[in-house]
């Protein structure tokens, strides 16, 4: 089969899958992504040579393939930093996302040869783990906008989101390195005046870089009923660290929006598809579950990559079936710990070189 | 009495016969202080043990009376006028002083404190979980009836004390949490801070004339990555390797990667922390995709209980990770200089390995306030000259009598 063929084969099976679980709920058997991820990785191996390298280190070659998913070897994040990890000519990229800067300073391109699986990825998934029912929202995204900044996967996203489920009369807030406090409270209070119920998406650092103004100004933005919050990225900053549960407390009293409505999203440039807090967990800030999709899996490995038992704190490492044009799987410094109803994000140590969305957002300040 | 009222030679007895208690393994305090460290620091014992004897061997009369004889030209300074110069001069206690210590590093407040107590002046430390500072006072309160007083070690919360009621106040910590201290004080009050800070080493290319030179060099590296997990302004952060040697710096990151493991037996790692070995996990499965793309071989293990690697470009900060260390392969000195400022890397310390002329003026140019052999980094004299600082110095008060003679 030709490179086309099977790249058309590979979408069309993982798209069905998106599209069963966001129409109707369906998961993936244990069999269905063990077969899937095996056949994603071994076409990886033949198509992308940086990570067929890599995994050779390991003895995984097109003729040594592992035997379920969990053995597939994922690539260090810092990878995208290091190579072009795709199975195609990035020339001919659909996106192309960048990874967040780091102590470092260098940043890594997460290049994507089709727009249909990151889109049906992100739109199952915000529809069912965020919107659950709701209607149509007006989205007032405190969050890089794409027409400036097209490299953020953040941008990009709330950009397809509030085009397909917002009610047309989006805001971005965030320009520069400046957080557009006076725009975000006209036009929240516009919304207010509308009766629309709103969902307000931010990165942590900048929800609360908002807060902060907003609390100066002594100002309350009560939404209307059926609104929500959707926190992205991590809360590590350079300049400083707000804990979630004040975090969450002050915005639940800002925007009039019950502590349940706020909702977490945990993804990364590398990944095509998020996690978001589980439905069942959102009564409280503390121990929230984070659930993916069907076609996304994680594992909560020692230094030695090796699984650990459920419980225990160790780094996550992805399976993402939806990562078909780069690597499926990805280890990342993030820690976690898997329960039975889903996974603990436990954060990164501070030290580590940062990433995440919010690193965009960190030095903002109120204009 | 007070220990003002004290002969400064009298003090420095009594300072030197406690340090010396505590340099008998056995010395019940000691011991008790080591499961107490031990726990905190997470640190093997050995390593604690290490940093005990270095510590308060350090301690000893004759090199304290040196470093003070150096700064302050004669013990009796501190006793009375002495002829200094064309003035008599007299080196009087500089006040109250409170020390706030570090989380990391063992014992890092009792130094300064015994300089405060030589130079008579009344001391608070801030002490840390493991009440390593209290334990050492009592000893000294022992030796000496005065100290119970002078010297005071006690815990507190972050903003639980106002530190502008004392005339110095020295302090170690991050940027922020020193400037923050900074803040609080008046200006009456004098500031010594002990920043953030990192050593680096330098191995020259006549250094890896012999494999024999490679492996010797490599013992002492090993032994200064290894010791406090890589945590304090001491340790080895950064190795440069000189191109050019009969060694070749793969074959050296070899030589020491296998160093590294033999330093682990006698200095195990610590306590595995889940954040941190995921750091270095990641740290090694970097480095193992640049190998795989070419790069210089990697050296670790599965439980990433350590990493070398070597690296020819300049673009890659050092990880700051416990018993990891990349070796910057360079041509010469100016392209360490180069990536120390590129990387803003605040030196502490710098290794050598023999004498060369041009390494010390790199050592100077690179703000190292320290050049220490391979081996030797973590194993600083009471006299040295912690973030290039005065010992005593910053501790009195000059009194100048300027009459004739």
């Amino acid at each position: 089969m030709t490179y086309a063929g099977e790249s058309f084969q590979l979408d069309t099976e993982i798209l069905a899958a998106i599209d069963a679980w966001h129409r109707s709920g369906k998961a993936m058997a244990d069999g269905d992504f063990d077969d899937l991820a095996l056949r994603i990785f071994a076409y990886q191996l033949r198509y992308n040579r940086p990570y067929a390298r890599y995994c050779a280190g390991f003895g995984i070659s097109l003729d040594a393939l592992p035997a379920t998913w969990d053995a597939i070897a994922p690539v260090p994040a810092a990878g995208y930093k290091e190579a072009t990890l795709t199975t195609f000519d990035p020339a001919g990229a659909a996106l192309a996302f960048e990874t967040s800067g780091t102590t470092a300073g260098s940043s890594g391109r997460h290049f994507m040869e089709t727009r249909a699986l990151y889109d049906a990825a992100l739109l199952a998934g915000f529809e069912r783990s965020v919107l659950a029912g709701r209607s149509r929202l007006r989205y007032l995204n405190v969050v890089p906008n794409p027409s400036e900044r097209p490299q953020s996967s953040l941008g990009y996203m709330m950009q397809r989101v509030s085009a397909t489920f917002g009610d047309g009369q989006t805001g971005w807030y965030v320009r520069g390195d400046a957080l557009l406090v006076d725009a975000f409270v006209a036009d929240a209070r516009a919304a207010i005046d509308d009766a629309a119920p709103t969902c307000l998406t931010a990165t942590a650092f900048a929800l609360a870089g908002l807060l902060d103004e907003l609390e100066r100004r002594a100002l309350m933005l009560p939404f209307p009923n059926g609104s929500c919050i959707v926190e992205t990225g991590g809360f590590k900053g350079r300049v400083r660290t707000v804990e979630r549960r004040e975090l969450y407390e002050r915005a639940a009293r800002a925007f009039g929006v019950p502590i349940r409505d706020i909702v977490s999203e945990y993804g990364m440039t590398e990944l095509t598809s998020q996690y978001y807090d589980a439905p069942d967990s959102r009564s409280a800030v503390d121990g929230r579950r984070k659930l993916g999709p069907p076609w996304l899996r994680s594992r909560v490995v020692g230094p030695d990559g090796k699984t650990l038992p459920d419980g225990t704190v160790g780094a996550l490492v992805h399976v993402d079936l939806a990562n078909r044009s780069s690597c499926l799987a990805v280890a990342t410094e993030d820690l976690g710990v898997r329960f039975d109803d889903g996974l603990v994000l436990i954060g990164r140590d501070g030290g580590a070189s940062l990433r995440g969305c919010s690193l965009d957002a960190e030095t903002l300040l109120p204009r | 009495m007070s220990l003002s009222d004290r002969p400064a030679r009298t003090i420095l007895r009594a300072v030197s016969d406690a340090a010396a208690r505590w340099t008998d393994g056995d010395f019940p305090p000691r011991v008790r202080a080591l499961d107490r460290v031990v726990q905190r620091t997470g640190y093997c014992e050995p390593a604690v043990e290490y940093a005990f004897d270095a510590l308060f061997a350090s301690l000893n009369a004759a090199d304290l009376e040196r470093a003070i004889a150096r700064e302050l030209g004669d013990v009796a300074a501190l006793d009375g006028f002495v002829i200094r110069g064309r003035n008599r001069e007299r080196a009087l206690p500089a006040g109250r002083v409170c020390i706030v210590s570090s989380r990391t590093t063992v014992g890092v407040a009792i130094v300064p404190a015994v300089f405060a107590l030589l130079a008579k002046c009344d001391v608070l430390v801030k002490d840390r979980e493991d009440a390593l500072v209290s334990a050492f006072f009592a000893t000294l309160g022992e030796e000496l009836h005065d100290f119970r007083n002078a010297a005071i070690a006690q815990t507190w919360d972050g903003a639980g004390r106002d530190l502008s009621e004392f005339d110095v106040v020295a302090a170690f910590g991050d940027d922020e949490t020193l400037a923050s201290i900074a803040r609080g004080l008046n200006w009456k009050t004098r500031f010594i801070g002990y920043g953030a800070k990192a050593s680096a080493g330098y191995v020259g290319c006549e250094s890896l004339a012999t494999r024999r030179d490679a492996e010797r060099v490599a013992e002492g590296v090993a032994r200064d990555l290894a010791l406090f997990e890589t945590e304090g302004c001491l340790s080895l952060h950064a190795l440069f390797v000189e191109a050019g040697g009969e060694v070749p710096p793969g074959e050296f990151a070899e030589i020491l990667a296998r160093a590294v493991r033999r330093a682990a037996i006698e200095f195990p790692p610590a306590r595995p922390d889940a954040a941190i070995a995921a750091r270095v996990a990641a740290a090694r499965d970097g480095a193992s995709f640049r190998a795989s793309q070419g790069g210089f071989a990697v050296h670790s293990d599965a439980e990433a209980s350590y990493l070398v690697e070597c690296d020819a470009s300049a673009e890659r900060p050092p990880d700051f990770l416990p018993r990891a260390i990349r070796l910057q392969v360079v041509d010469g000195p100016e392209a360490a200089a180069a990536y120390l400022r590129r990387h803003r890397v605040p030196l502490e310390a710098l290794a050598l390995d023999g004498v060369r002329d041009d390494l010390t003026r790199f050592a100077v140019g690179a703000g190292a306030s320290r050049i220490a052999s391979f081996g030797a980094l973590q194993t600083p004299g009471a006299g040295s000259r912690h973030g290039g600082r005065p010992r005593i110095a910053e501790f009195v008060r000059w009194v100048s009598d300027e009459r004739d003679a």
